[in-house]
């Protein structure tokens, strides 16, 4: 789905600039979105580059913005050092790339020979670093700051209460027009830019087809030269990248991205224009030629190969470790009838479950978990009660297929509560211009500021959140109560519509029979305070968002008689005593919350109540689990220290999220139960048995495992190269128009993940693999689907992740290894 | 009220040095274990706390208390507790102990966390001792302690290209701040043949011989005003201000609260002074006005958080040096402590500002752009302003500077009401805005009453300023009256080309800074660039 995204067809303006706007898109392309705070959902970084090669990419990225994509080479040392690494692993990762003759023990001494030496990178030159060069004046930065700051007005969703951007204009115009006013380039002294902004053509493609023409640039060059250009604003260009994202989804077309780079490129036309000195066009013409030499030379530096041949060799390592927890434990699923679960629940595949699931198992007899992608199958969006937009509760590779409303059960009620919460947002509106506003904002400290004194301490001590909770806010306690998403009423979801996601979800989860009389579906999502990466640590499969609307959709259609009528005839019996139930894993605290507990019949009170008490004991066997790795003494009470922390508006590593992850296991629980997985596995119920088509394996490989992949390769990318591709110092956050962060005072928008959510200050709590998928299905049956899926296959035969399979009896028994060919595991 | 020196007043400093020993410690021990050194310093923090409630008991029970003085009478040490520094100390206590918390835990794992915390305590220990001091000495010791001892915490990530040229930007602000101060201390020293706060306080308020050959005066002044204008981030020299988010947050919660209310603290404590001084009172309420008015029109359309927080501070500086150039000071420590617990709390949780975008979703009624119905909202808060004012007993007819601070209240609070009375909105909003509005007036009238109560013994009151500064009071209040009308028109002005020009030019505050880098040289390349073959 998303390779049609990227291949849609381009819109044909007459003339010349057909070609140049298919080539401008085709470098945008390059460019992995990011979304906005507030559904911040993993991305894989590499997304736009995954048709090339692990390595390819690398030296790419390395030319067009010095990145790394590696650890540094005195990581790996260290890592030989401590035995992480083996000499054997280095050894096979030798063999992989086909160095026959070369020891493990030779690579090293060479490596560790080159190891001092300054690295030889080149770099795509711009004019604007040229022009730098030769004036010792970093203009190239004035560029980007002033287009950052352009765009930060460009971009805002209502931080500033009098945006200092056109808005209502596209981007280029909107640029072109505050160009024309800044005076900023000429106090700095770089006379003669607004007259020459003014002078530039209203149309972005022939200001960049004038750029490029007077930069001399050839379509050879240009390619590596573009990317340069926006991996310069990486951050702006990501959230760009975003809206094209969005528009795809809806098979449309976005340009603004384009425009961005449009801009970039008008920048170096006005820096060629007005920087006035002898020697630039010389050496622009010799950087031409570096260019075109970069340009043709796609193989990796030296340097680069070699801790490409180390990552290799570190995520052997890790299959090592991978291959010792499964050795063919698995008891092979009964052929006779399975003995009926006391009760069933569903997780989110999200790593973080693995360790709660690990302990209800060890606490409740009979209990049978599920691993299943946590928006249940139900690609919903939620309209929250008075807003008047919904927002996507599902994996961003969806369109929201419903609207459901939140609401209070009662439609007089919920008509009142809007009225009444719109009637606060009016009121709060009129004191936020008052507070914030010029002038007035002098009336409100006097007579207010000293209120913030018992505040500071509330908040600072725990007892109050700075600012009350979204989800609630303009509503009345009694109604909070009350609220839920509406599967039901006049926005709700027909039967037919029910019957097709009960059937679909029950199908995808491998749950058509045998159900208990309890099933549980867990929804997940985090509480933290003061985080503006808090969307984060919420359910991806959800888009950024807490998985409960969804688990609560899903119960009310489940549970729902005429469904259960309908499934009978797809082969789907619902017993008429199993009861669905919905329920919410806070991963910060371990604490699980049931809905609608006045519902349940009374016949199932007994079991409900055991349930309950299970997940109490399992939550607090997660805590104590979870309190190693977040540093918490062992002696001091870890339930109440787990519960400060996602309270403390200090915190800045509230939960440690997905990082560690490292494997993707799609087979039946029992391949996997009783293992200690760590908390750093996906882990998604699948029986290939139940499979009739692989319907359900094709699924799970282009979604599920297309969603690991992007947050393991956000992982990996933060890691290795957080300047680049993760957000810095979270305690230099700066949140810029209430979508993004960026560091300190300005600058590009920062991308991915805080250094704080993968190290802990001593060492790295991500280490930087790429993520194992490992299948327990025919191997065939995942050939013919790689072959169908160009991105999915793009995955594994690029080396983004590793495929491996498990045999009948759960043991790892091969491995894919790029084009078709499978290494048997001895 | 009794002012014979004691010894036992010097107690007040204890805290302070305190917490300039913890500093010491961190900076000759830099890796001592950050939890434990972290316990020490709230350890610190607790016992300041408690210090500075007994202290402000004290004052209120007896009285200001001064120290003996130690070394020459010029340069001594010596301390002074009174309502003015109890006030300030107790707020710094209060502000401290909550920053510290929030460090401790923020810059958790951080291998330099220690080094962070011994820097903030030093810097808090200068800033105390500022507040306390009783002598000009320290007072001028304390005050280059406190910028210097900032400026490390400014550059503790000292591999940020952009805070090396905040801090730098700031450090020549500092540094020429110090010269203006150095020469008040010099001219009242010299005159006087003292530098007992007391002494000269007791010159100025008898009046008389003593300070009318004071022949300096007008320099004294104008060069205080100065100081405490470099200090506290005006026009042109507020670029460093808003420069400054290159630092940890509590860096941020510290500076914007505690240590930028150090000029407008000194232009209060030397109020006596001041008072007497028309060019250094007209100086701050032309630059103050003026940088209240850019800052906080600057402030409307900054997309970032923290750059916006950064001209509010430089926006309520300028507000409050004006405030003290009418010579309406007990307004001035009112808005100062007010400000402080209020930024301190806008930053530690700046973070929070996504909540409030996943709020965005709700529809509000349209703004009209309504002229008459903007014009009323000013004439009900005007209407609330005299009720309230009548109700008070105060008329403000009388006292020229009251009127002007006043005026800006109505001007405020009509900015309550016209969002929902300029709007298509119910009619109910309007009500509640009209009755936040009078909550707003009541809690004005009252603590404009509590902080002259408790200040009036100590400082100037509160006289007819001079035609020249009444005539620059309402060349401000115009101005205000201009940004606020024009601020209530945007939803219909705001596709005017001028003011999108403005807009423009006000979000990169009029390019003052823009200059100050290019004399900083920010552009300038250190090494060339190897990069390329």
């Amino acid at each position: 789905m998303t390779t049609e995204l990227l291949d849609a067809p381009m819109k044909t303006i007459p003339g010349q600039a057909v070609d140049l706007r298919t080539e401008l898109r085709a470098v945008c392309a390059r460019i992995a979105p990011v979304w906005p705070l507030e559904s911040f959902v993993a991305v894989n970084p590499y997304f736009g580059m995954s048709d090339l090669g692990f390595g390819s990419v690398a030296s790419r990225l390395e030319k067009v913005a010095g990145a790394r994509t590696t650890l540094a080479t005195r990581e790996y040392l260290a890592l030989i050092a401590r035995g992480e690494i083996t000499p054997d692993d280095i050894q096979k990762a030798l063999h992989r790339v086909g160095e026959e003759g070369v020891t493990a023990a030779m690579f090293l001494d060479r490596v560790r020979a080159l190891e001092g030496l300054p690295p030889f990178s080149p770099r795509v030159p711009t004019l604007g670093e040229t022009a730098a060069d030769v004036t010792g004046s970093d203009w190239a930065r004035l560029a980007d700051d002033r287009i950052a700051t352009w765009a930060g007005s460009y971009f805002d969703q209502g931080q500033a209460l009098w945006p200092a951007a056109a808005t209502d204009a596209g981007p280029y115009a909107s640029w072109k027009r505050e160009a024309c006013i800044d005076r900023t380039p000429e106090v700095m002294g770089l006379a003669g830019v607004r007259k020459a902004a003014a002078a530039l053509p209203e149309n972005p493609l022939t200001a960049a087809d004038n750029a490029l023409k007077s930069l001399g640039l050839g379509s050879v060059e240009r390619e590596l030269y573009l990317h340069a250009l926006l991996m310069r604003l990486g951050g702006w260009s990501a959230l760009a990248s975003q809206r094209q994202w969005n528009a795809g989804l809806a098979g449309g077309e976005d340009d603004t991205l384009l425009e961005l780079l449009c801009i970039r490129l008008a920048w170096e036309h006005l820096l060629f224009q007005c920087v006035k000195h002898p020697a630039l066009k010389e050496r622009w013409a010799e950087r031409r030629l570096t260019l075109l030499r970069l340009s043709l030379d796609t193989l990796p530096s030296e340097s680069l190969r070699d801790r490409l041949l180390l990552q290799d060799a570190y995520d052997l390592s890790e299959q090592r470790r991978l291959r010792a927890f499964f050795p063919s434990s698995c008891i092979p699923s009964a052929p006779d009838a399975p003995a009926r679960p006391v009760t069933q629940a569903v997780f989110c595949i999200d790593v973080r479950s693995e360790i709660f699931r690990r302990h209800l198992e060890a606490v409740a007899p009979g209990m049978e978990t599920i691993g299943f992608a946590g928006f249940f199958g139900f690609p919903i969006a939620l309209q929250p009660l008075g807003h008047e937009k919904a927002h996507p509760q599902c994996p961003v590779f969806f369109q929201p297929a419903h609207t459901i409303h939140e609401g209070l059960g009662d439609p007089a009620l919920d008509s009142k509560a809007t009225r009444r919460r719109r009637w606060k947002g009016h009121v709060q509106r009129a004191w936020t211009s008052f507070k914030m506003g010029a002038i007035s904002c002098f009336s409100f400290v006097g007579p207010i500021g000293l209120a913030y004194l018992p505040k500071l301490f509330t908040d600072a001590f725990g007892l109050t959140r700075p600012v009350s909770r979204p989800d609630h806010d303009g509503l009345d306690k009694s109604w909070v109560q009350l609220l839920a998403p509406q599967a039901g009423g006049d926005h709700g979801l027909s039967v037919p519509e029910r019957v097709a996601l009960a059937k679909g979800a029950l199908t995808a989860m491998s749950l058509t029979g045998n159900f208990a009389p309890l099933v549980l579906l867990v929804g997940h999502g985090s509480s933290t305070v003061n985080n503006p990466h808090a969307a984060g640590l919420d359910c991806g499969a959800c888009g950024g968002r807490s998985g409960d609307a969804n688990a609560r959709v899903a119960v009310e259609v489940l549970n729902d008689p005429a469904v259960r009528q309908a499934l009978q005839d797809d082969g789907i019996n619902i017993p008429s005593d199993t009861l669905f139930l919905a329920g919410r894993h806070d991963t910060t605290t371990d604490r699980m919350d049931i809905y609608n507990l006045d519902r349940i019949p009374s016949t199932h009170m007994a079991a409900l109540e055991t349930l309950q008490r299970q997940l109490g004991q399992a939550g607090r066997l997660a805590r104590a689990e979870r309190a190693r790795r977040l540093g918490i003494d062992a002696d001091t009470n870890t339930d109440r220290a787990v519960l400060a922390r996602s309270r403390d508006w200090a915190q800045v590593r509230p939960e440690w999220g997905l990082a560690g992850c490292s494997a993707f296991v799609a087979a039946p629980r029992t391949c996997t139960a009783g293992m200690n997985l760590d908390g750093r596995s996906f882990l998604h119920s699948y029986d290939w048995q139940q499979d009739k088509d692989f319907a359900v394996l094709e699924l799970i490989l282009t979604a599920p495992v297309v969603v690991a992949s992007w947050i393991s390769l956000q992982y990996y990318a933060s890691t290795v190269d957080n300047q680049l591709f993760g957000s810095g110092n979270k305690t230099l956050h700066n949140v810029i128009g209430r979508i993004g962060v960026v560091e300190g005072n300005g600058g590009d928008l920062r991308v991915g993940l805080p250094w704080q959510s993968l190290h802990d200050g001593q060492r790295l709590q991500h280490p930087p693999h790429r993520l194992n998928v490992i299948l327990q299905a025919p191997r065939e049956a995942v050939e013919r689907i790689l072959e169908q899926h160009e991105i999915v296959r793009n995955l594994f035969d690029n080396g983004w992740c590793f495929l491996h399979l498990l045999d009948e009896r759960g043991a790892l028994a091969e491995s894919y290894i790029g084009s078709g060919r499978w290494d048997s595991v001895a | 009220m009794q002012t014979t020196p004691d010894a036992y007043v010097f107690l007040v400093l204890l805290p302070a040095a305190l917490f300039a020993l913890l500093g010491g410690w961190a900076g000759w021990k830099p890796h001592s274990p950050a939890r434990r050194f972290g316990s020490w310093i709230m350890v610190a923090g607790w016992v300041n706390l408690l210090a500075a409630l007994t202290g402000a008991a004290i004052t209120v029970g007896q009285g200001t208390q001064l120290s003996l003085t130690l070394g020459p009478v010029l340069w001594g040490f010596s301390a002074r507790l009174d309502a003015l520094s109890a006030l300030v100390w107790l707020m710094i206590a209060l502000l401290t102990v909550v920053i510290l918390r929030y460090s401790r835990t923020y810059l958790d794992g951080d291998p330099r966390q220690t080094t962070f915390l011994g820097r903030m305590g030093l810097t808090i220990a200068c800033v105390q001792t500022l507040v306390l001091a009783g002598n000009l000495g320290l007072l001028f010791a304390a005050w280059v302690g406190t910028s210097l001892s900032l400026h490390r915490l400014l550059v503790f990530y000292p591999e940020r290209r952009a805070a090396r040229l905040a801090a730098w930007k700031k450090f020549v602000a500092a540094r020429l701040g110090d010269l203006c101060l150095f020469g008040a201390v010099v001219c009242l020293g010299s005159h006087f043949g003292t530098g007992d706060l007391e002494t000269i306080f007791q010159a100025f308020r008898q009046g008389g011989e003593g300070v009318a050959s004071f022949s300096f005066l007008g320099v004294t002044g104008l060069l205080l005003a100065l100081a405490a204008m470099l200090k506290s981030a005006q026009f042109p020299f507020h670029g460093w201000l808003v420069e400054v988010m290159e630092t940890p947050t509590p860096v941020s919660a510290l500076l914007h609260a505690g240590i930028l209310n150090a000029g407008p603290f000194l232009v209060v404590r030397l109020s006596p002074i001041l008072h007497e001084a028309v060019g250094g009172s007209a100086l701050l309420v032309l630059v103050g006005g003026f940088t209240g008015w850019l800052a906080s029109a600057a402030l409307l359309s900054q997309p970032s958080v923290k750059v916006a927080l950064g001209y509010s501070s430089a926006a309520h500086m300028g507000f409050m040096l004006m405030v003290a150039g009418l010579g309406v000071y007990p307004a001035v420590m009112l808005h100062l402590v007010a400000h402080s617990f209020y930024k301190a709390h806008a930053f530690l949780s700046s973070g929070s500002v996504v909540d409030a975008a996943k709020s965005k979703g709700i529809p509000l009624p349209a703004r009209r752009g309504n002229i008459p119905r903007v014009a009323a909202s000013l004439g009900i808060a005007l209407l609330v302003y005299a009720i309230f004012a009548w109700a008070w007993g105060v008329n403000p007819l009388d006292h020229p500077s009251l009127l002007a601070v006043g005026a800006i209240l109505v001007l405020g609070i009509g900015q309550i009401i016209a969002p929902t009375l300029d709007s298509v909105g119910p009619r109910t909003a309007t009500a509640m805005a009209c009755l936040m509005a009078m909550g707003v007036a009541i809690a004005f009238f009252s603590l404009e009453a509590g902080a002259h109560a408790l200040l009036h013994g100590i400082l100037p009151h509160s006289t007819t300023p001079p035609p020249p500064i009444l005539l620059l009071a309402l060349l401000v209040v115009l101005t205000y009256l201009g940004a606020v009308v024009t601020q209530m028109l945007l939803p219909v002005l705001s596709r005017n080309p001028r003011l999108y020009a403005w807009s423009v030019h006000l979000r990169n505050g009029l390019y003052a800074n823009a200059m100050l880098d290019r004399l900083a040289g920010s552009l300038r390349r250190h090494h060339a660039s190897t990069h390329f073959s």
